[in-house]
């Protein structure tokens, strides 16, 4: 069966590998506010009103964001090696799991979070959705290939 | 939905790998087929009785609460 929308087998290992860094990059960045200075650039006009946003806008969140967004990409739609009807079907569930889970867990950090804290939230929801499909779909195929072999 | 792939598989002497690998599904399509866990498409049917020289009928059957 023709499979659209996924890319290449090998583009999961090359996930992995963005991923892992940028998501320690992000981590540091998120809560250590860590930042390389090689990445300040000049975004704003900033002509010195105290209100303003300051001219200058440090990257590092920026580029971790984007190395996190593009590793779990590859990783969740690689193909897999034999892409198959049944594949396709653990994926399809796999998704409305995660989308469900992804909103459960929204639902009670919208009433136990609050304040500024709910930053956290925003921002590690922006990822939930492909890292709970990734989570299931792993274990699910895991799961499979173990009835195989008993 | 019941099914007898099993049954045909061991007719032909296959293994679910080597079906696997003649209509070009994964070996875990093949089991979780066997095992009733998942009913395949039209076409992987279709693509199954081809293989065994029987009708799909004669693979799959409906049971009483499909």
């Amino acid at each position: 069966m023709k499979s659209r929308f996924l890319l290449p087998t090998h583009y999961r290992k090359i996930g992995w590998v963005i991923f892992i860094p940028f998501l320690i990059l992000g981590i540091f960045s998120l809560h250590m506010e860590f930042e390389f200075e090689w990445l300040d650039f000049k975004v704003r006009s900033g002509d010195g009103n105290i209100f303003d946003n300051p001219a200058v806008e440090n990257f590092t969140n920026e580029l971790a964001s984007i190395g996190v967004l593009i590793g779990l990409i590859f990783i969740a739609f690689a193909r897999e090696k034999v892409e198959d009807e049944f594949m396709m079907k653990l994926r399809l569930e796999s998704l409305v799991i995660a989308v469900l889970v992804n909103y459960v867990l929204l639902f009670f950090a919208i009433l136990f979070v609050y304040g500024l804290d709910f930053i956290f939230v925003w921002v590690y929801n922006m990822y939930t959705v492909l890292i709970l499909f990734i989570a299931r779909f792993y274990w699910v195929k895991r799961r499979e290939s173990k009835m195989l072999q008993s | 939905m019941k099914n007898s792939l099993k049954v045909h598989r061991a007719r032909f002497n296959y293994t679910q790998g080597e079906l696997a690998d003649k209509i070009g599904v994964s070996r875990q399509t093949i089991n979780s087929i066997e095992s009733g866990k998942y009913v395949p498409s039209t076409v992987l049917a279709l693509k199954l009785a081809r293989t065994f020289d029987v009708t799909a009928e004669d693979i799959f059957e409906l049971e009483e609460n499909d």
